[in-house]
């Protein structure tokens, strides 16, 4: 940037305030002040009425350490982790065949996967529930067929919240692994096939490493929401398997209780700050979170 | 002859597991168009009761008419957010891309933190900042909050762009005369078109189907998401069901659209490259 | 590339015009604030799922000329939690129970009735009428009233049930629809162990939290909206769910039947009532007068079959409701039951975290 040409040095005050100015205004006032303020909340106290106040105490942390949130905590991590490692398995392959495909349709393979997501997600979960259900549609079927005798519980589990989160998450693994894949080198993967390499050492010397930065990416972005998506765990899991979003949005819209809210909204922060740095520190480029 | 046979039985089962992925992404839209077009008229919608097109000639005699009102508002609200987000990113992303200036990388940094972290505490934050301002919940803190979630996405989109993009033309420009906004208007936008519409797009689209923020800050306002998270606790209408199927087939017809158009336009674009090379 | 570009500003600049367009006459912000205008004009009201039909709301809309703005909630929690986070102004309706009606006017969160705009109120029972939460009915006029009963599929269930603390039967694995509630899903357990629903008491509490996790594995679900589209498709073969619900399962599936507790049941009385800070008393009040009068009310129990106060709509009901338990639910179960009340701060925060515990 330094080479840019005189223009640049005339006066840059001016012009960087009536570019950057806006976004600074909005970062500033719908980012930064209500964050440094729900930091503010979680230190405050409830009066009789369990409205809050401006009175300093610890409280909402030390109620964080209650064993019944820490085993949400872990709970909601171990979905998270369910559902990240699912992606993966799914979404690799799966991006691989169709960005490697020599088919003319390419194009219309890659939009096939980002359309069914122009359908509101709440409706598509409880499409799902509709297909799921005792009366679902596969539990008809089976039934229909004589499979079964008594319908198959799949609904209200632990596994019909973290499909549900695979399905709503699935493009956002798909689309940086895509990418990545896309970007390797033809030449590359033929070399090592010429060089005598089997399908399985170029898989695992050649093409993993080079697409890890897909991996990452995706993972980070399919773990960290998962954390937070309250409704999949209303809808699918009805009410028996709560993620950390969910504790926070009760506190908020139920139990009135802000000030722990914010608390636990804090660690949620804090988590992710922990895994973004290790996402960095793995070599992670920021950039490609923002697809 | 048995490496022959390997390689198709790979890419047979390669096909068949991309097709069974397709149907797994797909299977709850079949569910929904299909419920569409269910007769039944108890909740929860259930059970199928017998085939009726019904559902969508409820949908605009009035008696619908919350649920156009939401679908309406979720529209206000993403056309506006998403100019406002555009106008504003593509700015910032320009600025930022040309100027140096104090407080530049902590912008940087802030840019970062709607994009990963969950949405449930960027909603939780807006909603005590809003109820510490006192702003009334509805309309206008819907628009403020989506611009703010989606502005990140209209910079980096942006901001791709500019990585390739060539200073020199710039300064020609400027030294033929052309003023630093003429320049701008002339030079800088029209290259930088393909990453405003990009950003612009992943706002609209994000907007649309916002759920989680809006939870928070829409007070009694509904969007169309909110109205579907209402209609869930008591079993989802097909009529919900219809206007979705309406919206799927207004994106598809949108996208064949501008994609046969952009597919055209990109191979009349390598006919000229090639014409040129000769 | 141009082309593109021409066709998104084409798709943005339409569908901004057609949201202007039909957008200017519903903002309810645009809307007059007079109040006294006798027509037109738009009320927000916050109300309970599944409890007031659309078909009554759109009545008063046509009669009145106001619009009404509906949105729900699935318990007085909700309502509160909502009532504090957003402007006073915010809602011109509200539709707490009993308990949440004393606690709202202990915060000075609700508007005197003037009871000369409320001609109908003459319609409301005797009995209903000078509650204990708000005495001489200074804020609040009752809607609907009910209980958490026991939904019973009786072709899935073979056992007897006829008590809150059959629903512990470890026989009963994963087979329950309870109410997502804190309250009265704590109050069921403190009433299956003989305590009151409003228990404070540090042992008791214990207790309840104890015998709660035993709860856990029999409930698959927790849906306190919709209950009995759990129990009329058979999913959930046993329900806690308010008396309606189980009345509507029952008229869906004949195998369903209601059990009243032999504890005595988990009672409510919810109100219309309007909060302090709305600028459009006036409307509010012609909204509550309709939903007062006995048309109105024979309509509402058509669909949402609660017990009713309303006398006067009582006559003009048939056998279909008053012969029907589940719906006109008798007098002496009433007479068992037991109310919700308020609670101090340290035990709800009791409350919440063994509610935290079973839901986690």
């Amino acid at each position: 940037m330094e080479k840019h040409s005189r223009h640049q040095f005339r006066s840059n005050t001016l012009p960087a305030l009536g570019t950057v100015g806006p976004v600074g205004i909005v970062l500033l006032g719908l980012v930064a002040v209500p964050l440094i303020y729900v930091g503010v909340m979680s230190f405050c106290s409830l009066d009789q009425y369990g409205n809050y106040i401006y009175q300093f105490t610890f409280d909402n942390y030390k109620n964080l350490l209650n064993p019944s949130y820490i085993q949400i905590y872990v709970q909601s991590l171990l979905i998270a982790l369910a559902t990240t490692i699912i992606c993966i398995v799914l979404g690799y392959p799966f991006a691989y065949l169709i960005a490697r495909t020599e088919s003319k349709r390419k194009n219309l393979l890659y939009m096939l996967v980002i359309i069914p997501f122009w359908t509101n997600s709440l409706i598509r979960i409880y499409g799902w529930r509709t297909f799921l259900g005792d009366t679902g549609w596969l539990n008809s079927l089976l039934r229909g067929f004589g499979i079964i005798d008594a319908p198959i519980e799949f609904m209200y589990t632990r596994g019909a919240t973290i499909l549900g989160m695979v399905y709503c998450l699935f493009p956002f693994m798909i689309l940086p692994l895509y990418s990545a894949i896309e970007k390797l080198d033809k030449n590359l993967l033929e070399a090592s096939a010429d060089l005598g390499a089997k399908g399985r050492k170029t898989l695992l010397n050649i093409t993993i490493p080079l697409t890890k930065g897909g991996i990452f990416s995706g993972s980070i972005m399919v773990f960290i929401p998962c954390l937070g998506y309250f409704f999949v765990s209303d809808i699918l899991g009805g009410g028996n398997s709560d993620v950390i979003g969910n504790l926070i949005q009760r506190q908020f819209q139920k139990a009135n209780n802000w000030p722990l809210g914010a608390a636990i909204s804090i660690i949620l922060i804090l988590i992710t700050l922990v895994l973004v740095k290790a996402y960095q520190k793995a070599g992670g480029d920021m950039d490609s979170l923002g697809v | 002859m048995n490496k022959k046979l390997k390689k198709r039985i790979f890419k047979v089962s390669g096909t068949s597991f991309c097709a069974l992925v397709y149907a797994f992404l797909f299977l709850p839209i079949v569910v929904i168009v299909t419920n569409s077009f269910n007769a039944t008229t108890t909740k929860p919608y259930q059970t199928w009761k017998g085939f009726t097109f019904d559902w969508y000639v409820r949908l605009f005699d009035g008696s619908n008419a919350s649920l156009l009102d939401s679908f309406k508002n979720t529209i206000i609200i993403a056309v506006t957010s998403t100019l406002l987000a555009t106008v504003i990113g593509t700015l910032a992303a320009v600025g930022m891309y040309r100027y140096t200036f104090r407080g530049k990388s902590v912008i940087d940094g802030m840019l970062y933190i709607p994009v990963v972290i969950p949405e449930i505490v960027i909603g939780i934050a807006l909603l005590t900042i809003f109820a510490l301002v006192n702003v009334p919940r509805g309309m206008l803190t819907l628009i403020l909050s989506h611009v703010s979630f989606s502005i990140p996405f209209v910079i980096f989109n942006v901001r791709a762009r500019l990585a390739g993009y060539d200073n020199s033309i710039e300064e020609a420009s400027m030294d033929l005369g052309a003023g630093r906004i003429g320049t701008l208007l002339r030079i800088t936008l029209p290259v930088l078109t393909p990453g405003i519409l990009g950003g612009a797009l992943l706002a609209f689209t994000l907007s649309i189907d916002d759920v989680i923020i809006s939870k928070f800050v829409a007070g009694n306002t509904y969007t169309f998401p909110l109205k579907v998270w209402d209609s869930i606790k008591s079993g989802v209408s097909p009529a919900v069901n219809a206007l979705s199927t309406l919206i799927l087939i207004g994106t598809i017809v949108f996208v064949v659209l501008t994609q046969s158009n952009l597919l055209k336009s990109e191979k009349r674009k390598s006919f000229k490259k090639k014409r040129k090379a000769r | 590339m141009k082309k593109l570009t021409a066709m998104i500003m084409a798709m943005a600049m339409t569908l901004s015009l057609f949201a202007l367009l039909t957008g200017c006459g519903s903002d309810p912000s645009t809307e007059g604030t007079s109040g006294t205008a006798a027509q037109g004009g738009s009320i927000n009201a916050y109300i309970w799922t599944e409890y007031v039909p659309e078909s009554v709301i759109k009545a008063f809309e046509t009669e009145t000329g106001i619009k009404v703005n509906a949105s729900f909630y699935s318990s007085n929690e909700e309502l509160y939690a909502k009532l504090q986070s957003e402007s006073s102004d915010a809602y011109d309706i509200i539709l707490p129970s009993d308990y949440m009606i004393e606690k709202l006017v202990s915060q000075d969160m609700l508007a005197a009735l003037d009871f000369s705009k409320l001609e109908n109120f003459k319609n409301i029972g005797e009995s209903y009428k000078n509650p204990e939460f708000d005495p001489g009915n200074v804020y609040s006029v009752p809607y609907l009233g009910g209980v958490a009963g026991i939904a019973v599929n009786t072709a899935k269930v073979t056992k007897e049930v006829k008590s809150y603390a059959d629903l512990f039967d470890p026989a009963f694995a994963n087979s329950i629809v309870a109410l997502d509630d804190s309250r009265a899903v704590i109050g069921l357990t403190a009433r299956s162990l003989g305590y009151s629903m409003n228990t404070a008491d540090a042992a008791e509490l214990d207790a309840i939290a104890a015998k709660l996790l035993t709860l856990k594995s029999n409930i698959k679900l927790y849906d306190s909206d919709s209950p009995k589209s759990a129990l009329i498709s058979g999913e959930c073969s046993l329900g806690f769910a308010w008396s309606a619900e189980i009345a509507l399962a029952m008229d869906e599936n004949a195998d369903i039947e209601i059990v009243f507790p032999t504890e005595g049941a988990y009672l409510f009385l919810d109100n219309w009532a309007i909060p302090k800070g709305s600028a459009k008393q006036d409307l509010a009040l012609q909204f509550i007068n309709y939903m007062l009068k006995a048309e109105t009310m024979v309509d509402v129990l058509a669909e949402f079959p609660y017990v009713n106060p309303n006398e006067a709509a009582l006559a003009l009901l048939d056998e279909s409701y008053t012969g029907n338990h589940a719906k006109n639910i008798p007098a002496e179960v009433f007479a068992k039951g037991e109310y919700i009340k308020n609670l101090d701060t340290a035990t709800q925060a009791k409350y919440e975290e063994i509610w935290t515990n079973l839901k986690k």
